[in-house]
């Protein structure tokens, strides 16, 4: 720990997270990114020489134009060094951008970096079936006869197989939606639909909260649309939701199932974006830093056993490297894919014959108190733009930390593929 | 080579028009067999339904044995049991489900039916096994599994307890017998005390699909040889060296590649007149190829010295390699018979001798491949069958000598298994061979291959000394 170069998070900011399909229709992935990150200069009115680089986290890629995180600095003119690379990681993506700045930071590589992620699920482009690519190539790259043409309409058929495909959020290897995923982990778990609604509407609760009192203000800007409307608030969260309007939704991914879309997270549209330096780079450009970084993890589990289980493995590692115990922890912010995946988590967590048997020691890593858990509620109720998520996480918790009354804080989150993120941070 | 009837019992239309018509055709159920390599969990979501006579004492291993594997459990039986389960269900997300045995959910059909009758001890105590298995034999799914735990007989205090524990041995026999029609089969584990740890590798085995031909068998578990501290589940064989003779077709052909697929390095043995198959073997799989006929005296010599120069000794021996001679007793020409006693047993006994002067290293496996005939007898293969009852004695009598040095010895005896050799027999003859067992089909090489798998695992540790049928269940040999 002594060694390393302490990297402080500067500042942060966020768009307001809009559902899918909505307000920010017309915004792009890129769009999103570029409003995210000039908003992010403006506030923190840093000189844009002392930039260094970019890191972007992104789910849903441009197909043409993949490094998001260097189309942002081009379009925004930041001077020509500021390079910048895009990385993917599923939910955590955003994390694993800030993450990847702060390594480079602590390896002294650089000193001022800009980190963040954002995702439009409203532009997710369809895929055509690889199918009709390789059955177009020859019209489109040779000199087609019209009996190529007709050889290629005959590959065509039946039409079923070539329609585009709806984009889903399913694995890879196992073909499961990842709803399904969490609908299984509940059963595992023995999460109970009324305890998920519960926890689905303390989250909007919160974060309602957290807006009327203008601690999530301050973490938002407002954004213009290109059909000049401004968006100035988060849309998604419901003051007025209940347990009891919850228990009357369908489950939605399987039969007697327990997942409803009002305790689940859903399709969103957004950006968020964090500036992090060197802790002295900090002090010498005259900031006051928010919070800093001591520790994160990264872990992979079985897709095909419990697959957003990650953080439950994942949040024990990263208390591990930072020295640390729950007990030592004042804050705890777990990305909310599903209630029934976070409680799940909290269970492993609070589970003595779990760590005995899947983390090898003798007690449970602890129960996490809820008074301390998703102050302002999470991804369930605020939204979660896949790449943008764990920035705005970092970005809630630097906020909470710059306040005074928390000293140390936890960060969790699942991602497809049987990912699981954590990290430590500490005030300043 | 395809089995007729086993096709036509895979049609669903004409499997529906022989039983309307009750045509008196057989219509074996197409056996499930594992595909790939051994799985982390290879009961991944499989309905498993548990008891235990009170008393008993696996219910730890067999909770976190199926918990791990990844089997959804359902339990029944006193406090004891729920308690056992409660940990390991709450650690893999494995939670079990109390089952009234007199009301049980409308859809429920196990994968596998596991029952731990260490604790019976009285004639009456069986009972416990009529309780929990009669309102489940409907219940079990095709191509499932019933496993019963005992104890030694030979290990019981009083004549009564030996008896008891006995009386499981007809009982699992008969089930096998009962369920073999739709696939399933039903083995005996009978656990030695202090060695109920050592269950769990042979508990994922039998009730996986690699163990699709085993059916009615007893298999002993002991602490007699000393185990590793760590038991991999996955790519048990990593960093292995196995020796597979006769390995170039058939039994050793897919025996060699199932070593290959769990990570072991397969040194492919086979007499330089298969050069050419063995060569394709060995490449397809990684492996090396080790030209020799093992009824030559210089072999073990040669065998040993390539085994240590190339791949610093070796951890598994297979011996597989055999003949066949048949002919009655009276017609029967000497040279018919040393070369079958010869190549079966005596260098079987030759090669062994000299690997154990430091060749094969401690905590080793033995295999040997025995026969059904060498159990029960054959016509015109007085030879053959003193040859494979012989491997039978020399596979006991090893294991209790290699014991101290961690190397186990097992032997299989393979039943009536789709190969070259049985291809030759003619076809009334075949067909009778084929039906005569309790899943009423032959069986596959990767069968003998998957239990040889098996008895090479570093978990497999606790069996030493038994010879396992793989047959089916045929209905010759005890």
């Amino acid at each position: 720990m002594t060694n390393k170069r302490r990297v402080v998070v500067v500042d942060g900011i966020r768009t307001p997270f809009v559902k899918a399909f909505s307000e920010y229709l017309k915004m792009d992935t890129i769009a999103l990114g570029d409003a995210t990150v000039k908003a992010l200069l403006t506030r923190t009115e840093l000189p844009r020489e002392e930039l260094e680089g970019m890191v972007w986290g992104g789910v849903i890629l441009p197909g043409l134009a993949p490094n998001v995180g260097r189309e942002i600095a081009l379009d925004l003119q930041l001077p020509p060094h500021v390079e910048a690379h895009t990385v993917t990681r599923a939910c955590a993506s955003g994390l694993q951008a800030i993450t990847s700045a702060v390594m480079t930071i602590e390896r002294g590589d650089a000193d001022v970096m800009i980190a963040g992620g954002s995702d439009s699920t409203s532009n997710a482009e369809l895929k055509l079936p690889q199918k009709v690519v390789h059955a177009l190539a020859p019209l489109a790259f040779g000199k087609a006869t019209p009996k190529d043409m007709l050889g290629v309409l005959s590959q065509l058929m039946p039409i079923t197989e070539i329609l585009p495909k709806m984009p889903k959020i399913a694995e890879r290897t196992t073909g499961e939606v990842m709803g399904e995923a969490a609908e299984r982990m509940a059963a595992r778990n023995e999460v109970s639909r009324e305890a998920q609604d519960e926890f689905a509407v303390r989250s909007h609760h919160r974060a309602a909260a957290g807006i009327r009192s203008g601690v999530l203000r301050e973490e938002v800007f407002a954004v213009e649309t290109p059909e000049g409307k401004t968006v100035h608030a988060d849309t998604l969260v419901r003051a007025d939701t209940s347990v009891e309007q919850l228990a009357k939704l369908r489950a939605v991914f399987a039969k007697n199932g327990t997942l409803t879309a009002g305790n689940s997270s859903p399709l969103t549209d957004g950006a968020a974006a964090v500036l992090l330096m060197y802790e002295d780079k900090a002090k010498a450009l005259g900031y006051t830093p928010k919070a800093a970084f001591r520790s994160f993890a990264y872990i992979g589990v079985d897709p095909s056993d419990q697959l957003l289980m990650g953080p439950a493995l994942a949040m024990p590692k990263a208390l591990d490297r930072a020295g640390m115990k729950l007990s030592d922890i004042d804050m705890v912010d777990m990305h909310e894919a599903f209630a029934a995946q976070v409680l799940a988590v909290l269970k492993m967590l609070g589970s003595d014959a779990f760590a005995k048997a899947r983390l090898g020691r003798d007690k449970a890593v602890g129960e996490v108190d809820p008074a301390k858990l998703n102050l302002y509620g999470g991804s369930v109720s605020i939204g979660h733009p896949f790449g943008a998520t764990g920035a705005r996480m970092v970005n809630t918790v630097a906020n909470e930390l710059a306040r005074g009354d928390r000293k140390t804080a936890l960060l969790g989150i699942c991602a497809a593929g049987g990912l699981g993120a954590a990290a430590v941070m500490e005030a300043v | 080579m395809s089995d007729f009837f086993l096709d036509l019992g895979a049609n669903p239309t004409a499997r529906k028009v022989i039983k309307t018509l009750g045509l008196p055709v057989p219509m074996p159920q197409t056996l499930r067999r594992a595909k790939g390599p051994w799985e982390a969990r290879p009961l991944h979501d499989d309905d498993v339904i548990f008891g235990a006579a009170p008393g008993s004492g696996c219910l730890e291993v067999v909770a976190k044995t199926l918990a791990i594997a990844g089997a959804s459990p359902h339990i029944v039986g006193d406090d004891a049991v729920t308690e056992a389960f409660a940990a390991p269900g709450e650690a893999y997300g494995r939670p079990a489900h109390l089952l009234d045995l007199q009301e049980l959910p409308e859809r429920l059909r196990a994968r596998a039916l596991v029952f731990d009758a260490t604790g019976i001890e009285t004639t009456e105590g069986l009972r416990a096994l009529y309780d929990f298995f009669h309102p489940l034999m409907r219940r079990l799914a095709p191509c499932g599994r019933v496993v019963v735990i005992g104890r030694p007989p030979s290990s019981m205090k009083t004549p009564v307890a030996a008896a008891a524990q006995a009386a499981l041995e007809g009982f699992i026999r008969s089930v096998s017998k009962e369920v073999g029609k739709r696939g399933s089969t039903a083995q005996l584990v009978r656990v030695d005390r202090q060695a109920e740890g050592r269950l769990e590798a042979v508990l994922r085995f039998l009730l996986s699909a690699r163990s699709a031909f085993i059916t009615g068998q007893p298999l002993r578990v002991s602490k007699k040889v000393k185990a590793d501290a760590t038991i991999p589940f996955v790519r048990p064989l990593e960093g292995k060296v196995a020796l597979v003779t006769g390995a170039a077709r058939g039994i050793g052909a897919a025996t060699a590649q199932l070593l290959a697929d769990e990570g072991a390095h397969v040194v492919v043995l086979d007499r330089p007149a298969d050069d050419g198959l063995a060569s394709q073997i060995a490449r397809k799989i990684g492996g090396s190829v080790l030209l020799a006929d093992v009824s030559d005296p210089e072999a073990p010599e040669k065998i040993a010295a390539i085994l240590e120069a190339k791949h610093g000794g070796v951890d598994i021996v297979v011996h597989n390699a055999g003949i066949t001679r048949d002919k009655t007793l009276a017609n029967m020409k000497p040279e018919l018979w040393d070369a079958t006693l010869d190549i079966n047993l005596g260098a079987v006994e030759r090669i062994t001798d000299r690997l154990l002067e430091g060749t094969l290293h401690d905590g080793g496996r033995l295999i040997l491949l025995s026969s059904i005939a060498g159990i029960a007898g054959n016509m015109g293969q007085t030879n053959y069958a003193a040859s494979k009852s012989g491997i039978v004695g020399y596979t006991k009598a090893m294991a209790t000598q290699l014991a101290k040095r961690g190397i186990t010895v097992n032997a299989i005896a393979p039943g009536f298994i789709e190969t070259r050799l049985t291809a030759a027999i003619p076809v009334m003859i075949r067909e009778v061979a084929r039906r005569m067992s309790n899943l009423g089909q032959g069986g596959l090489p990767r069968d003998i291959g998957d239990a040889v798998t098996f008895f090479a695992s570093p978990g497999a540790v606790g069996l030493t000394g038994n010879v396992l049928r793989v047959c089916g269940g045929s209905l010759v040999g005890a």
